[in-house]
């Protein structure tokens, strides 16, 4: 049974991924998350944490065709499945019923 | 980031690490390529060895979370009679490493990893083995003095 919330990196890279669009790979949504954010990425993480996604189905992959910029290696390009989409909206859910009614986060109005 | 030229040994990104995701993660070569392509783009040679260990690291620790099933018996219950009578082929593991899903260049880059980020670990291994060798001799010992 596939876990319906996730981590924060997990969340950052579904969202990097659906900002990127059709055409994301690596290299993209690891940068997307650097611009957006501020955080630093290590492409290596960002591909453990989408191999895992994609094992709870919650992106699905297609491998492009090699290029010669890479060496002869191939893209491969992540897109957010359904099951992905109600996984990113279910962990928001969660995080905004636990971000309301908290008197430390309340910002002081002028 | 400004594009690498592309003529000279500036251009090409560091071999050694190439060489070692090649061997390591073979099935990352999608991970392999977005490196090569941002160190054309104008990433250094330390952010690619930096990438590079951290992917061969990442995947070490990922195998050893892998559920490896025991496999006692190649095979159903009822086909076991036959499976004795033809041996499987085996295989032979020329890593020289006993840790499962660790060949013997990640146990090299493991070692090397250890030793900068915490060495002193080698006083807690060196007194684990010298505990051991005095267990044995003991062992013999008594045993000898049984007999």
């Amino acid at each position: 049974m596939p876990r319906s919330l996730l981590t924060d990196f997990e969340l950052m890279i579904l969202l990097a991924t659906l900002r990127v669009g059709d055409d994301a790979y690596g290299v993209q949504i690891a940068r997307e998350i650097e611009r957006i954010s501020g955080r630093k990425v290590l492409l290596g993480a960002a591909y453990a944490a989408l191999d895992r996604l994609e094992r709870n189905e919650l992106v699905a992959s297609t491998v492009g065709n090699p290029t010669a910029e890479r060496g002869g290696r191939a893209k491969r390009f992540f897109r957010v499945t359904p099951r992905g989409l109600r996984a990113v909206k279910e962990t928001r859910q969660a995080l905004v019923a636990l971000w309301q009614d908290l008197p430390q986060l309340k910002e002081k109005r002028t | 980031m400004t594009p690498r030229l592309r003529s000279g040994q500036a251009s090409q990104p560091p071999r050694l690490a190439v060489a070692l995701l090649n061997r390591v993660v073979p099935q990352e070569e999608p991970l392999t390529g977005d490196l090569v392509e941002e160190f054309a783009a104008g990433r250094s040679r330390a952010w690619f060895w930096r990438q590079a260990i951290a992917a061969v690291a990442l995947t070490a620790f990922r195998r050893s979370d892998e559920v490896r099933p025991l496999r006692l018996v190649d095979g159903a219950p009822a086909r076991v009679s036959s499976a004795t009578m033809v041996r499987p082929r085996r295989s032979v593991n020329i890593t020289g490493s006993p840790i499962a899903g660790v060949g013997g260049l990640t146990l090299a880059v493991l070692v090397v990893l250890m030793t900068v980020v915490v060495p002193q670990a080698w006083w807690v291994i060196a007194a684990a083995a010298l505990a051991g060798v005095i267990f044995g001799v003991v062992l013999i010992a008594i045993r000898r003095t049984r007999a």
